[in-house]
């Protein structure tokens, strides 16, 4: 814990030494969601109703998923950005420490200027509960099941940044592939499921399990269908991808090829 | 202490393009050819020996090293570094060996050298009392003190190289690895360099694996040398054996005003001459034959315009091999 917390302060003491390039990016960052959240306020303004879901109902589900994302992109900065340590040769230099390479890289840098982006999740999820109107006892439910929803999503959003760093033992190259694990995925959880057709569907409740961190348990929340079963689900599936992924990490980290110097 | 036994890595090199089209290729193509960068390799180095292991660019060096310290996973043959494998104990084996890389710093770029230190305490877990003695021993040794608070960008070449010697010693490890500690450093900073060296080996009784290019390393550090070329040792002997077999000649190279017409002399200790355009390049023994003799001898031939002594770099001793 004292390393943790030792390797975290040096971190951000080495961001610190660039104090101008931290805030420009933090404030074009916290830009750009805003720009992103006007847009969907704009559009669910114009169609009231997505297939039977209104706008604090997306809203419920969009902040989830940009919380989840945020958070990861946040703590799991090296992870996202993992093809640099193979393209440069540096992952290296974390193999001769008696420290497992994940913490090291979880432990090297925190990217604040995501942060931005978690605080309007935030905000979204409190306008969205305020204009659900919900009984006492299903918000005091939704109020309590959020911060497992959220650990749920980012649990799985890690676990899909690690499943695409892992691909980088063989192919260098990673920023192409996030496209399709990362980003379009977690677009599309912003969204009802129910609006995609059922080969996606299926890709999001299987390889990519988004669905399972905000849309099952809302499903249920909002009495939209489901049982008890479906608050149970998220947490399951976060922790067995997890595992997976981390089983996934530890084989390409014995294939790593390394590079000549 | 260090012991290789029927070493080999073998490399599948795929055809690697661009894009998502190429990367998704890349990752399922079978299309490759197989470098074998370390091609059964044994050696076994005893408990504070002091070993140079050279060889040209690409021979194989880095990748031996990056195997030995866990780095890599052999594609067969046996490792073990302190009677462990690096392969299957790992994190064991880190804390017992120090690793020095002369072309990348380990040192935390963006923070003050004594940051760097405090990190590794922690991830080490050295005790206060020992971390308070390294501090003191390694100031008296390296010099570090000066600039324990500068951020390591900011420092010297020289200064950042005994800053990571020093970050390499800090859990006491008994195996050093070192690759290529000295390269691109002045003369002054070798010196100093190779005197802390000598010191560990000597003094503390540490087991040093040293990679180089540069002769002078060899000649007052290592008492054993391994050579590897593609991937083969082709000697491992005593630095005298290396001297026996291939010599460790100086090189002078000599312009003429004029081209002298009889470049007889076959003095004694010249192992070699040859024209290099206009440029006469002479090879010899410095413990036979000393340089101001050979001075003399060539003013003999003719008017120097410009004399310029080298030392010879590790590829033309390994051509001389075969």
């Amino acid at each position: 814990m004292n390393l943790y917390l030792k390797l975290l302060s040096g971190s951000l003491r080495s961001r610190m030494q660039y104090k101008m390039n931290f805030l420009v990016s933090s404030l074009s960052y916290g830009l750009i969601m805003a720009v992103d959240f006007v847009l969907l306020a704009a559009i669910l303004q114009r169609f009231d109703d997505v297939k039977g879901w209104n706008l604090y109902e997306v809203g419920l589900l969009y902040g989830i998923s940009s919380v989840a994302i945020t958070l990861y992109r946040v703590f799991g900065v090296e992870i996202h950005n993992f093809e640099r340590y193979m393209v440069e040769g540096e992952f290296d230099s974390l193999l001769i420490r008696p420290v497992s390479p994940l913490s090291l890289l979880l432990t090297k840098n925190l990217d604040l200027s995501r942060i931005g982006g978690t605080a309007q999740g935030v905000i979204i999820l409190v306008i969205s509960i305020i204009g659900l109107r919900l009984d006492s006892f299903d918000r005091l439910l939704l109020l309590l099941y959020l911060p497992v929803s959220i650990a749920s999503g980012t649990v799985i959003c890690f676990s899909l940044g690690l499943l695409t760093a892992t691909l980088a033992f063989w192919t260098q190259r990673i920023k192409d592939f996030q496209t399709f694990t990362l980003y379009a995925p977690f677009n599309a959880a912003n969204y009802p499921m129910n609006i995609y057709p059922g080969w996606l569907k299926i890709i999001f409740f299987t390889v990519i399990p988004v669905g399972f961190m905000n849309y099952t348990p809302v499903l249920f929340i909002l009495d939209k269908g489901g049982s008890i079963w479906n608050l149970a689900l998220p947490p399951a599936v976060a922790l067995a991808f997890l595992f997976f992924a981390l089983r996934f990490w530890q084989f390409g980290i014995r294939h790593y090829h390394s590079t000549g110097s | 202490m260090i012991v290789a036994d029927q070493l080999n890595k073998h490399f599948k090199i795929y055809e690697t393009k661009k894009g998502f089209i190429g990367s998704f290729t890349s990752l399922v193509s079978t299309k490759h050819h197989v470098v074998k960068a370390v091609n059964d390799i044994s050696f076994n180095i005893r408990e504070g020996e002091f070993v140079g292991y050279i060889g040209p660019n690409g021979a194989g060096k880095s990748t031996t090293i990056k195997m030995l310290s866990g780095i890599l996973h052999p594609t067969g043959g046996n490792i073990e570094v302190a009677g462990l494998s690096p392969q299957k104990r790992r994190k064991e084996v880190a804390r017992k060996i120090g690793i020095v890389f002369g072309q990348r710093t380990q040192l935390w770029w963006d923070l003050p050298l004594r940051d760097s230190f405090d990190i590794l305490k922690e991830m080490y877990k050295v005790p206060d009392a020992k971390y308070q003695q390294f501090l003191k021993l390694y100031d008296d040794l390296l010099q570090i003190g000066k600039f324990m608070n500068t951020p390591v960008r900011k420092l010297s070449l020289g200064q950042r190289m005994r800053g990571d010697l020093a970050a390499a010693m800090i859990h006491d490890p008994d195996v050093l690895f070192l690759d290529e500690p000295t390269i691109g450093l002045d003369v002054n900073a070798k010196t100093s360099i190779r005197s802390f060296l000598k010191e560990l080996n000597t003094k503390e009784k540490k087991t040093i694996l040293l990679t180089t290019h540069d002769m002078d390393d060899i000649e007052q550090l290592c008492s054993r040398v391994i050579v590897i070329n593609h991937g083969q040792i082709v000697l491992d002997g005593t630095l005298e054996e290396l001297r026996r077999n291939i010599g460790l000649p100086s090189v002078m190279e000599v312009q003429y005003r004029e081209r002298p017409k009889n470049v007889t002399a076959k003095l004694n200790g010249i192992e070699k001459m040859r024209w290099d355009h206009d440029k006469l390049v002479l090879m010899y023994d410095r413990s036979v034959l000393s340089s101001p003799s050979l001075l003399q001898e060539v003013t003999k031939w003719g008017e120097p315009v410009d004399i310029q002594m080298k030392e010879p770099d590790i590829e033309e001793v390994i051509q001389k091999i075969y």
